[in-house]
């Protein structure tokens, strides 16, 4: 009985620090959902306002401020599209390359591809830059897809790689018995096996283009400007309109945090490059 | 197979590589048209000798301690309490994670509306209840632990989800036989949980590790390196150096300092994992 009782006050204050952790996490991004949908007078006042009439506003204010903000959606879904698309297709044949393939030199390169994954962003965008200078490609989308591919596609690669390794080799080689050809194992056999692999790869690319301020800030001109530079810009000297900025971080939010969920199972595979199943 | 991607892999990170290493040694001009004029060993000299830089990887390092080292702390021991608990593990873990996800941008915009003076929340609650009452990223102190804060917020979620996934797979006959054996919780966690998860969370500190230097957008945003330099980490000192002063050559000097570092962090990725590869 007494044992019984012990355990159960263990859970109850685990069950509390659970709580307190969950306050801890949740309250900013409850209070940013709040704040964007709350009349402005309600925002900017020196006591928090809990009770208020929802309104959608400052996301109807978003819109047509006549900031282009639908064309920054665009450019953000392009930019981190295309370089996700581009990313995970090469990623796919060059990570199954080097998990089968057996050659001299094979840990330098692997050793290549994760340092330029770690790479400082600070660091990459410097001489990137300049050569965009030289090529004329700043403030164009392509740009922006090939800032993004230096850290997608060894991203892509390493992590592809991973998951190609934990396939075990005799299903090719059965395949191979068969008279199965290369190509044919790989796109039949090999490929819809590692197909949540892709998936959590593919997702994680967004996420990282999708969310990366450095490299737009840096880059973007009018023509290819993203999502997270619309929230920057409402800082102003005259004060931050804080309704439509809860707004934009909401809209840049949600769909990152929907998509990363969806992949859970996999996430510490993808987010430890591999290191942890 | 392998080529295509490594052919664009080596275009878009080994040529600006040399790039930059020829840049850090001409002083680099972009009136004009870009134009470079040889420098000799100027950059690097003034690295070594600029107090300014000397002063931010000071504060990087602090930073970076004080992140990682926090993380490390509060993620391990909230994975523990997850392991723990009975029932809702499930849903408590998708909600500790969601602010992995969020870009950093967000998060250090976020953080500076829960710290407004005027009408942040945080800031009310340190008010009305007197336990702090000046501007929170106004003051050098407390804005260096706002943003350290922030990215403890963003990124502790990370260490708990990799710790937790290497707890889950310990050997449960283990666990059992000490339990069985009477072994208290503490005993249990340095005799057994710790040894048994050790490779994972070494793993979980190098990710972080690498990270802590990549990203700077969460101070960009929140406090710009401000107030009076106090939370200018190397790379938003890189950055001003680069792109507001236009010194584009001594920058160089300072990103390849940077990128040393992550060298060697990627090399002990590296170790750690040949060493988890051998140990099955």
């Amino acid at each position: 009985m007494s044992r019984t009782l012990r355990a159960t006050t263990r859970q109850v204050i685990l069950y509390i620090l659970l709580v307190i952790v969950l306050l801890w996490i949740l309250v900013p991004i409850v209070w940013m959902l709040l704040s964007s949908l709350k009349p402005t007078n309600a925002i900017f006042s020196s006591t928090p306002t809990f009770l208020f009439v929802p309104t959608l506003q400052h996301y109807i204010d978003v819109f047509t401020s006549g900031n282009g903000f639908s064309s920054y959606i665009v450019n953000s879904i392009l930019a981190s599209g295309i370089s996700t698309l581009i990313s995970v297709g090469l990623g796919c044949f060059a990570g199954y390359g080097l998990a089968r393939a057996q050659f001299k030199g094979k840990d330098n390169l692997a050793f290549w591809i994760i340092s330029t994954r770690m790479a400082p962003i600070a660091a990459v965008i410097l001489p990137l830059y300049i050569g965009f200078r030289y090529l004329h490609l700043t403030n164009t989308l392509t740009g922006l897809i090939i800032s993004y591919l230096t850290f997608n596609l060894p991203f892509a690669i390493w992590i592809m790689n991973a998951f190609f390794s934990d396939l075990p080799i005799s299903l090719e080689e059965a395949a191979r018995v068969d008279g199965a050809g290369r190509w044919q194992t790989f796109w039949d056999i090999v490929l819809p096996l590692v197909a949540p692999g892709t998936a959590t790869t593919a997702i994680l690319c967004l996420v990282f283009a999708w969310n990366d301020y450095s490299f737009a800030q840096t880059f973007a001109g009018p023509n290819s400007q993203t999502l997270p530079l619309s929230a920057s810009q409402l800082i102003t000297q005259t004060g931050i309109d804080w309704g439509q900025l809860t707004a934009i971080g909401t809209i840049v939010a949600l769909p990152m945090v929907v998509i990363g969920l969806a992949v859970r199972r996999w996430l510490v595979k993808g987010l430890t490059l591999g290191a942890v199943k | 197979m392998m080529l295509p991607a490594l052919i664009l892999l080596a275009a878009i990170s080994i040529i600006p590589f040399l790039y930059m290493i020829w840049m850090s040694f001409n002083t680099v001009s972009l009136f004009g048209g870009v134009s470079f004029q040889w420098a000799g060993l100027a950059n690097w000299v003034q690295m070594f000798t600029d107090p300014d830089v000397k002063s931010s990887w000071l504060i990087s390092l602090i930073y970076f301690v004080a992140t990682v080292g926090v993380e490390m702390i509060l993620g391990i021991a909230i994975a523990l309490l997850l392991y723990e608990i009975t029932w809702g593990k499930n849903i408590a873990l998708s909600l500790i994670i969601i602010p992995m996800f969020i870009a950093p941008v967000i998060v250090g915009l976020l953080g500076r509306f829960m710290l407004d003076p005027t009408y942040g929340l945080y800031s009310w609650l340190f008010k009305s209840t007197h336990i702090y009452t000046h501007p929170i990223l106004g003051e050098q102190v407390s804005a260096f632990v706002s943003v350290v804060l922030m990215d403890v917020w963003e990124w502790t979620p990370l260490i708990t989800l990799i710790t937790l996934a290497g707890l889950v797979s310990m050997s449960q006959e283990v666990l059992e036989a000490a339990k069985v054996d009477g072994a208290s919780y503490l005993a249990r966690l340095r005799h057994v949980i710790f040894p048994l998860t050790t490779s994972v969370i070494v793993v979980a500190l190098l990710i972080r590790a690498m990270d802590a230097i990549r990203y700077f957008d969460v101070i960009w945003l929140s406090t710009a390196g401000g107030p009076a330099d106090s939370t200018k980490i190397i790379p938003l000192r890189l950055y001003d150096e680069a792109f507001r002063f236009f010194h584009l050559g001594y920058a160089a000097a300072i990103g390849l300092g940077m990128l040393a570092f992550s060298i060697i962090v990627a090399n002990l990725f590296l170790a750690a994992l040949k060493r988890r590869e051998v140990a099955g």
